[in-house]
């Protein structure tokens, strides 16, 4: 008898299994075709609440759709979406991104971020954006096209300007982290633009990086230009590698460079004051293209060429140190830093870091090293022009030894 | 003691493994980093010191007991036949209210991180059920299921804290100085309350095989549980930083939905789900049978399953008692229910086993 009753009851947990469906006890089983898989969401600030839309698909060979709700709160505007009108039940799961509107974000960040936070379905890790010149909907809506997914573009986006050092994703975890800690977060923001279309089944609009914006006590504050941008990332550590065209006279010389090191070294006076703050950085660069005749192998060229990195990649910084001295927001963590390189210092300092935020010298240095050209060193003369004898390149070449 | 329900010590030192992994996970990091901050993650290190010493003590004070007397018959011989029994007495109402407690946080985890729209009492009743089955059964088969499940338990958690790994930012994790060592002391608090939960199993000491001085030590499971204690600490600190893992209920369940298992699997928590369900059913079923064990010695009735169902309503009626909401249920998890678990665990329960000793009655 024993033994049947542990049967009878080793069996029941069956009834929990997909294939059971009809029958299921478990709640959460959902048919595949049932499903909307929602990749990307939408928050605009609309009359009296939020817009929300989804942008989802039914499975691999279904095409992508989009659905959209207002409603009071982000929370009612997306639940009602996910539960009544589809004919199906989407699920935010796999939602990747969350793009909110530049009004929304101005007034009703923190909502978004909490609903994101608190919803069972949704990660922590969903990249947050913020759209500007447009509302987040239509922004979705435009990058999508026959062929193209709105999700898509947003996620090759996101991994493009990583590489380019043109930007960074942040997601709902690194942003709430953020605000957390330091009562201030930065975000990344898209635009949408407008260009001839190259192929008929692509979106209406094509994406671009619009700069951080800068968040605080739960709501955008500010943007940042592109320099400051690039600043910011420098000194959050979020660069890693990109791109710049350095000018020389009249021409230009691209290169690819790297973040090899950063130092931020606090100061401090025999009374434990902190009297400035030291910031290094070290890049190597490659040559990836020349404009024109630039005789790269020169080492006054070279010199001229890291200089001019130098200044660039240290102006963006000073540009995002300055910026984040204007607003009073210390969004690059400078604090964290100084902290870190002298904890019981920092400890002991007594003062108010706002205080000591607002008036303390940063010192920004770098060191550019270009490190090789690939495979051309000078630029062949395309105008026909006399090579160089032997000898001359020998005696030149021993001259700038 | 019957002589078919004998298992050995390092079947009980897993059976305490597997039970104390389901507060433990609970309880961390949010406990841990709310006393210490930043400095959290060394938090295990001090409650495995502390831990060492309270398992080195209590195994001091048994060392002469015999083979099969467990904890009631220790007291009962130890402290005489009437304070003995209130003793035992004392101790299993509070391990049944503690059951009662274990059930509804298990069915209060369930709701906050899978099901939210789900109805307590079904998760307290279905949870209670299992443990009952479990609970009448042998000492031997909930020690042997523990063992058989050990390594699955252990290899998850493994993995899943590995794939954190790139998550984590050192930025959360420092800096931290020797001026943080009071702090750090105080976040291994909450670490060392869940260790000394241990000693209730000394209850089951009579089924084990040997007396305790030719008994293998349990150290090595300790350093395994604060070990598992340090992982989910420092992975959790690690991704989410020092006040956001302090504002949430189950911050490391928040971290194991973001995971990438290999960078390939996605959405891993059911998994951890299904791990912390398993630890569970196996410490309530545990704490049923030591409760069952007490009255048996209390009793003289030998039929120890006699006593389970029982226990497990009464257990049920305090889950459901316990607290009107989940506001209130915290309350009792962070404050009262710690505080009388240090009470009997620290106090009451060692303090007995010394009095034992000092009268030299084993």
């Amino acid at each position: 008898m024993k033994k049947y009753l542990c049967l009878i009851l080793a069996l029941i947990p069956l009834l929990s299994l997909s294939g059971c469906a009809g029958l299921s006890i478990f709640s959460n089983y959902r048919q595949l075709e049932n499903i909307e898989l929602v990749r990307a969401v939408s928050l605009d600030l609309s009359d009296g609440g939020v817009n929300a839309a989804i942008y989802g698909t039914a499975g691999e060979e279904s095409p992508a759709r989009m659905y959209e709700n207002p409603g009071p709160s982000v929370g009612v505007a997306l639940g009602e979406l996910i539960l009544t009108p589809l004919g199906r039940e989407a699920i935010l799961s796999h939602t990747e991104s969350v793009l909110i509107g530049q009004d929304l974000a101005k007034t009703g960040l923190r909502e978004c971020l909490d609903y994101v936070e608190r919803f069972s379905e949704t990660r922590l890790d969903t990249d947050i954006l913020i759209v500007r010149d447009g509302s987040a909907r239509d922004l979705l809506a435009g990058l999508s096209g026959d062929e193209t997914s709105s999700a898509d573009v947003l996620s090759g986006l996101g991994k493009n300007i990583s590489r380019l050092g043109e930007g960074y994703f942040f997601t709902c975890r690194e942003i709430a982290s953020s605000l957390a800690e330091n009562g201030c977060a930065l975000i990344q923001c898209v635009r949408g633009v407008k260009e001839e279309k190259l192929f008929d089944a692509r979106g209406e609009l094509d994406l671009e990086s619009a700069g951080f914006a800068v968040a605080r006590d739960g709501v955008v504050t500010d943007f940042l230009s592109d320099e400051e941008t690039l600043g910011a990332m420098l000194l959050l550590g979020k660069y890693r590698s990109g791109n710049l065209d350095l000018p020389l006279g009249d021409q230009t010389v691209t290169v690819s460079m790297d973040l090899v090191g950063t130092d931020i070294a606090p100061r401090f006076d025999r009374d434990g004051a902190l009297t400035a703050l030291d910031i290094t950085f070290d890049f190597r660069a490659n040559v990836i293209n020349l404009s024109g005749p630039v005789e790269i192998t020169d080492s006054s060229v070279r010199r001229t060429c890291e200089e001019e990195l130098t200044k660039i990649m240290t102006g963006a910084a000073t540009a995002a140190v300055e910026k984040s001295r204007a607003l009073g927001t210390d969004f690059l963590d400078l604090e964290g830093a100084v902290e870190r390189r002298a904890p019981i210092k920092f400890r002991d300092m007594g003062a108010d870091w706002q205080d000591v935020f607002l008036t303390l010298p940063v010192r920004i240095k770098g060191t550019s090293v270009l490190a090789r050209t690939y495979d051309i060193a000078d630029p062949p003369e395309l105008s026909g022009k006399e090579d160089k004898s032997p000898w001359e390149k020998l005696t030149e070449l021993l001259k700038d030894s | 003691m019957g002589k078919t329900d004998r298992i050995t010590e390092r079947q009980l030192s897993v059976l305490i493994f597997v039970s104390l992994l389901s507060p433990m996970i609970r309880v961390l990091p949010t406990a841990a980093v709310l006393f210490a901050g930043r400095a959290a993650w060394l938090s295990p290190v001090a409650a495995l010191a502390a831990g060492a010493l309270f398992l080195a003590y209590t195994r001091w004070t048994r060392k002469n007991a015999p083979e099969d007397m467990g904890l009631a018959d220790m007291a009962l011989a130890g402290m005489g036949p009437v304070v003995g029994r209130i003793f035992n007495i004392l101790c299993a109402l509070w391990l049944t209210f503690y059951g009662g407690f274990l059930a509804r946080a298990a069915a209060e985890r369930l709701l906050a991180t899978v099901y939210p729209n789900g109805n307590t009492p079904v998760f307290v009743v279905i949870t209670l059920a299992v443990a009952v089955l479990a609970g009448s059964g042998l000492t031997k088969t909930l020690s042997r299921t523990a063992e058989v499940l050990m390594p699955i338990l252990v290899g998850v958690i493994a993995v899943v804290l590995l794939s954190a790994i790139p998550e984590v930012t050192s930025e959360n994790l420092l800096p931290v100085t020797y001026r943080d060592t009071r702090e750090i002391l105080y976040g291994a608090l909450p670490i060392f309350n869940v260790i000394t939960a241990c000693v209730y199993f000394l209850f089951l000491t009579g089924h084990t095989r040997r007396p305790v001085s030719q008994r293998p030590n349990r150290f090595p499971w300790l350093v395994l549980l604060a070990l598992t204690a340090f992982g989910v600490t420092f992975f959790t600190l690690g991704t989410l930083g020092e006040n956001l893992a302090a504002s949430m209920e189950n911050a490391f369940f928040m971290v194991i939905r973001n995971i990438k298992v290999f960078g390939v699997v996605e959405r891993v928590e059911a998994v951890v789900v299904a791990i912390w369900i398993v630890t569970d059913f196996i410490f309530l079923a545990a704490v049923l049978m030591i409760v069952s064990e007490i009255w048996r010695t209390v009793t003289g009735i030998k039929k120890r399953s006699f006593f389970v169902f029982p226990t497990a309503a009464l257990s049920g009626t305090a889950a459901f008692l316990i607290a009107g909401n989940a506001f209130e249920f915290q309350k009792w998890s962070d404050l009262i229910v710690p505080a009388i678990n240090l009470f009997f665990a620290v106090i009451l329960i060692p303090g007995a086993m010394t009095l034992g000793k000092l009268r030299r009655r084993y």
